[in-house]
């Protein structure tokens, strides 16, 4: 008593034919309209070949102690600086001001990687002088591991100015990346594992800071503190140092990269495929209405075997 | 036989189709005409290529012609080579009208799908029709 289907699997009918006949023809045609036209759809509709992507990664930033600071106390040019290279500060003369610095670098998470730091820069001043306006330069290391190894040395750059004299002026903001090409997904970048600044050069052309900036500019990678606003804060008192806070952030970036060869062909390859599915089922359906109804003549090879006599 | 009662629909609802998209494009050819131009054009330059196109798809409807006729006389209705060439022409080239209508392809794709799709059914009608009129074979 069969009461329900336990089992079934499909029985092969083969169809015969010589190679040069219409059916032969109409199978090349076939083939022809089942294995291209998915892969003119996937092309055609665009993101076919996966050119940029982008992946995550704290990078491991760490500050490289080296500073330039220079603040403008009068309106006819009149500046006081410092740095932490010795023959900058030798062409100073009497502008110098050494500040007494602190700095921290603090990781939050305990991950290994450096996530914030602080930095405290006191410039003593004389009664008489104010500070109209600062230009500080802070160099990093900066570097990537996940896909392409990154090994750079970058800066951050902060300017301002007010026209009011200050006491303090209070930065807070991140260093981000900024790429002006994608990077690879593999080998190591250590073109620009170079100074920032030229130190070892006496000249004074190699601490101007606009040929200092047109030459960091002019690479591929490069990083910036993106700070919405520094805070200005005025009333310093008469023999108070100048103070600059500074508080920069190492966040999680997202880095856009051109992806590998294999990347690029495990994503064309899903696309092709999942249209190819749909075509093989319809040209599927209809070969098998044209040769099990004979449309076309062929030899079908029969299911049972015949018994011969 | 039941096959050619299933073949003969489709024929002719695939010709029909391709004959109102070829119609269509004659009311809608402004865009198509404006994608194979440069961003500035001449008027000249624009009718130049709108009469090519118009010449296009006049010869497309002459060959529709001569393939209804064919058709619709029985001379090729019952004959199963040309009815699977007729759909499978007509299919695609229903298809890629669409596109070309929707997607604004340029000119020349034109030429690629008349060529393919609408020459080469009809020079099939009109084997056909010289081998059942002329050669006397029998229409099946």
């Amino acid at each position: 008593m069969a009461f329900y289907e336990v089992y079934s699997h499909p029985a092969l009918i083969r169809y015969k034919t010589n190679v040069c006949t219409r059916a032969t023809l109409f199978v090349l045609m076939v083939f022809c309209l089942t294995y291209i036209p998915p892969l003119l759809v996937a092309y055609k509709s665009q993101g076919f070949w996966l050119k940029r992507s982008t992946y995550e990664e704290q990078p491991v930033v760490q500050f490289q102690y080296q500073m330039l600071m220079i603040g403008a106390t009068g309106t006819a040019g009149e500046f006081v600086a410092w740095s932490t290279f010795p023959d900058f500060n030798r062409l100073l003369g009497s502008n110098l001001r050494i500040p007494a610095v602190s700095v921290k670098e603090e990781d939050s998470n305990q991950d290994g990687k450096s996530d914030r730091l602080r930095l405290q820069l006191s410039v003593p001043l004389k009664a008489e002088e104010q500070i109209y306006s600062i230009q500080l330069l802070l160099t990093f290391s900066y570097q990537l591991f996940r896909m392409s190894t990154v090994v750079m040395q970058s800066m951050a750059f902060i300017q301002h100015s007010s026209s009011v004299p200050g006491s303090q002026l209070f930065i807070n903001g991140d260093l981000r990346l900024h790429q002006q090409i994608p990077l690879p997904h593999r080998g190591l970048h250590a073109a620009y594992n170079v100074s920032v600044v030229e130190t070892g050069s006496p000249f004074a052309t190699s601490y101007d800071l606009a040929s200092i900036i047109r030459a960091y500019q002019a690479r591929n990678l490069t990083t910036y503190l993106s700070c919405p606003t520094p805070v200005w804060i005025i009333g310093r008192a008469v023999n108070a140092p100048f103070q600059i806070n500074a508080e920069v952030r190492y966040p999680l970036e997202t880095i856009s990269y051109r992806p590998g060869f294999w990347e690029m062909i495990k994503f064309a390859w899903i696309q092709y495929v999942s249209v190819l599915l749909v075509f093989l089922w319809l040209f599927n359906h209809i070969q098998t209405f044209v040769f099990q109804n004979q449309v076309l003549p062929t030899v079908p090879k029969p299911l049972l075997k015949t018994h011969t006599q | 036989m039941s096959v050619i009662n299933s073949l003969v629909p489709a024929r002719f609802l695939t010709l029909t189709a391709h004959l109102v998209i070829v119609i269509t494009i004659f009311w809608s050819r402004d865009n198509n005409v404006r994608a194979c131009l440069p961003l500035d054009f001449t008027e000249d330059q624009y009718r130049n290529e709108d009469n090519r196109l118009v010449i296009g798809l006049s010869v497309t409807l002459g060959l529709f012609a001569l393939e209804l006729l064919g058709f619709f006389s029985g001379v090729s209705m019952f004959n199963t080579n040309q009815g699977l060439l007729s759909v499978a022409a007509h299919c695609s080239a229903s298809v890629s009208l669409s596109f070309f209508i929707f997607e604004q392809w340029e000119c020349w794709y034109y030429w690629v799908i008349f060529s393919l799709c609408s020459v080469v059914p009809a020079v099939g009608e009109l084997v056909q029709m010289f081998a059942v009129l002329c050669l006397k074979k029998k229409a099946m």
